[in-house]
Formats: structure tokens, C-alpha cells, sequence
């Protein structure tokens, strides 16, 4: 899950470099980034409950 | 923020627009650097290392595939992994070159093939280009036939740089590597603002081997490169070690010399590897990369004054061009003197020309999309109307 986690951000870190400097998402953008997010945000809480439990 | 003491975070290509010229070629793709994160350990692709332990027998991670991948792409016979184009440079240059050889290069060559030949000893002959900057093979003949009257026989080696890094110029390497030939003088392609920007094919040019830089052109971590051979060349590069310990009698396997047995043991590996699936797909896109060069160039020439240094129309994205007649005009004025130019660009976002530079600099628009290529080009154009330049109509 740490991997998985780590390249979801990968994912957004080229979203932020294809549309440096004024990161202005087109649509297209803004789905797979809204699709990333919601992923990394289960990846996170996944994390979270493995290693804590 | 930090990624350990002392060390910011590099953020250059995910704030701005990155078109400096030896950058724009080597930005790592997201399975790069997703390699990256999961083999940054020092010797991380030898988990699985066997018998006969080298590094491009080894079959997971798909290292051994990965090379015969590469020599296929290439059209080329075999091919090793080497720490950056120059240590391809220096195992030509050590297996072919004694001291005093005559060897041939360019007047446009890198300056890591002259130290690749200085090690050896031998002595480099540079082949002028011409007005236009180009290298031609009638000037190649006209040079091996003047090396042959100073030194009494040819040159070892040839050394072609495809395209120059100077000014980004295209050259006839299969009309020059035809005429070496013609004299029985190997050709060394230098493809390192080629190999994973466009298309190569060694067979197909003629060439004896084919150097590319992972890290200028195949979206991979620096240091890496690939050296290709044709068969005959490969025995003689990759030739296997002999060497014998008296006491011990140790023998070192199929370790190669020049490659100093393994060479890219980790994540310069990995990542070349991890982008070669993305490199070779975009080396069939040229064009496009092109076109957005075409349209920064456009807007560059709006300018009244500017002019392109490099041949024109152009064959590849790196670019340098002279602006003395425009934006160096504003600096002599300027407060911030020609700083005002880098400082106005970073302003808009846009990093990659050296800070001060206004006379004659260059730049490179590999990898921009074409919203960041309008982008430039606007931005070009902004910075010249807001210092008072004239635009042609």
C-alpha cells in the first residue's frame, strides 16, 4: 500500500509538470486528478489501518 | 521543504517550464520514477543475479531482455548499459586508440570525446564544418586525406556527432560513415541528443557503433547511456577479461574490461529501463515536438532583430539563437543589465536560459506540450513588446 500510495502522488506529480507553470487543468485533467486523489485517500486510510492495528 | 539536511527539494520541472538544452530530453517518465522509488537501493537489480553473474544476463528484473530490446531498436547487434554516453566514448576510444593514433572528430564534438582520446594518448583531428555549421562527408574526406599526409596512415577512429550540441544541427552521418569506410575507419555515432529523441537505425547509417545518453535523451536518471555494436565491433569492445591473480590463480568469468565487469547497478538502470516502453513510442512523434519548436521559433523571429543560429528550418528541438540586435539591445540600459531576461522569464514561469544571457544562448523545447509551447512563445513576445522591441508585422 506504501508503493501504491507513493505512485498516485507520482501520477499527480506529472499532472503538476504537464501543466507547469499555472497549472490550469482542462477537463481531462481534472477528472484523472480528481480520480487520483479519491485513490490516494483510500490508499492513505488503508495505510493507516495496517499499520496500526 | 527538505529531502535531507542541507537538500531542497528539486521542484524546477513541476513550477516551471524547463527549456534548458541538455535538461529537456532526460525528464524521467512517471514509470521512471516510480522505479526509481522502489530501487534506489545501491545494488538493487542483483537481488537475482546468477551464474554467469553480469549484469545483462540477468532475467528479473527483465535486464537481459531490456538489452536485446535496445540493440533491436537500435538495429545494432548488441548493447551494454554504460554510466552516461562518455564512458561509452571512453571503451571505443581504450580499445581502439595507442598513443600517438590519429583519431578523428568534429569541430562541433563534445569535449568528452576529446578527453576520451587525450586518456589513450592519441591525437584528435578535428573536421571543420562549414559556414552553415554542418559537417560534411566531403570535408571528411578532404580531412582523413590531410591526417594521412601528417601522420602517414588514417585515422583509428571516427567519432559523429549526429547532432551537434551546439547548435543542435543535423549532420549526414551516413554519407560521412560511408566515407571512413571507404579508408577501413570505424565510426563511433554519437547519439546523445538522438537516441530516444528520433528514430536511429545504426544498420541503416552504417555505423560501427551507436553511443546514447540515458539521462540527455532516454528520460533516465543521470548517469546512464547504452554503447551499441555491430557484431565484428562487439568482440573487440565487449571482449572478455583473461587476467589471472599469480597467487590466488582467481579468473574473473565473462566480466568485460571496458565495461569494468557490471556497470549501472541500480536505479540509473531501472529508470531507462522503466521509460524505454515511452521512449520508444515517442521517438515515433518527432514531428510534433517540432512543430511546437517551430512555433517558440516563430515567435522568437516576430522579434525584430533576432536570428536563429542553428540551420532553419530545423531538425531538432535544441535551438540557439542570437539576440543582439533585440533582447541584449534592452539590457545595455536595463537596471538589471542583461539579468532582466532570465528574471522576466522566471517571472512567467519559464527556467532553462542562463541567468545574464542575451546575446546569443540556447534553449530546448523537447517535452513541452502544446499549451506550454504557446505558452513560450507568448511569453517571448510579451517580454519584448514590454520592453519597448519592434515586432515585424
Amino acid at each position: 500500500m506504501t508503493f501504491q500510495a507513493l505512485y498516485t502522488l507520482t501520477d499527480l506529480r506529472v499532472i503538476l509538470r504537464e501543466t507547469a507553470p499555472n497549472h490550469m487543468l482542462d477537463e481531462t485533467q481534472r477528472a484523472q486528478a480528481l480520480r487520483l486523489l479519491d485513490n490516494l485517500e483510500r490508499q492513505v486510510a488503508s495505510l493507516k489501518q495496517e499499520m496500526l492495528k | 521543504m527538505r529531502c535531507g539536511m542541507g537538500i531542497e527539494a528539486r521542484q524546477v520541472n513541476e513550477l516551471f517550464i524547463n527549456i534548458d538544452p541538455i535538461q529537456a530530453g532526460g525528464r524521467l517518465t512517471a514509470d521512471a520514477m516510480k522505479a526509481v522509488i522502489a530501487y534506489g537501493d545501491g545494488y538493487s537489480v542483483c537481488d537475482n543475479c546468477r551464474k554467469p553473474n553480469r549484469l545483462d544476463y540477468i532475467s528479473k528484473p527483465p535486464i537481459a531482455e531490456f538489452h536485446r530490446d535496445v540493440a533491436a531498436w537500435l538495429n545494432m547487434d548488441s548493447v551494454r548499459t554504460v554510466p552516461g554516453a562518455r564512458r561509452g566514448f571512453q571503451a571505443v576510444a581504450n580499445t581502439y586508440i595507442k598513443k600517438g593514433d590519429p583519431v578523428l572528430l568534429t569541430s562541433l564534438s563534445h569535449y568528452t570525446e576529446f578527453l576520451a582520446i587525450e586518456e589513450t594518448g592519441g591525437i584528435a583531428r578535428e573536421i571543420p564544418h562549414d559556414p552553415a555549421h554542418k559537417i560534411t562527408a566531403d570535408a571528411t574526406a578532404m580531412k582523413i586525406e590531410e591526417v594521412m599526409r601528417e601522420f602517414g596512415r588514417v585515422p583509428v577512429l571516427a567519432f559523429i556527432d549526429h547532432v551537434d550540441y551546439q547548435y543542435g544541427n543535423m549532420h549526414d552521418v551516413k554519407a560521412i560513415a560511408k566515407v571512413a569506410h571507404q579508408y577501413d575507419i570505424p565510426v563511433l555515432y554519437n547519439g546523445a541528443y538522438t537516441v530516444g529523441i528520433l528514430p536511429v537505425d545504426g544498420t541503416d547509417l552504417g555505423v560501427d557503433f551507436v553511443v546514447g545518453s540515458g539521462h540527455k535523451s532516454m528520460a533516465a536518471p543521470a548517469p546512464s547511456g547504452v554503447l551499441a555494436a555491430t557484431k565484428e565491433r562487439s568482440a573487440e569492445v565487449f571482449r572478455t577479461t583473461t587476467i589471472e591473480g599469480d597467487v590466488t590463480k582467481r579468473k574473473f568469468g565473462i566480466k568485460e574490461p571496458e565495461m569494468m565487469g557490471c556497470t549501472l547497478m541500480g536505479a540509473t538502470l531501472i529508470g531507462m529501463m522503466a521509460s524505454f516502453p515511452h521512449v520508444k513510442e515517442r521517438v515515433k512523434h518527432f514531428d510534433r515536438e517540432l512543430e511546437n519548436n517551430r512555433m517558440v521559433l516563430e515567435a522568437l523571429l516576430s522579434v525584430s532583430g533576432t536570428k536563429i543560429l542553428s540551420e532553419y528550418p530545423r531538425n531538432h528541438t535544441l535551438t540557439r539563437v542570437d539576440t543582439i540586435a533585440s533582447f541584449d539591445s534592452v539590457a545595455e540600459s536595463h537596471k538589471k543589465r542583461g539579468f532582466y531576461f532570465s528574471g522576466a522569464l522566471e517571472e512567467k514561469g519559464i527556467v532553462g536560459v542562463i541567468p545574464g544571457a542575451t546575446k546569443v544562448w540556447k534553449f530546448n523545447t523537447y517535452g513541452a506540450t502544446t499549451k506550454q509551447a504557446a505558452f513560450l512563445a507568448d511569453a517571448f513576445v510579451t517580454i519584448a513588446t514590454d520592453n519597448g522591441l519592434i515586432l515585424n508585422k
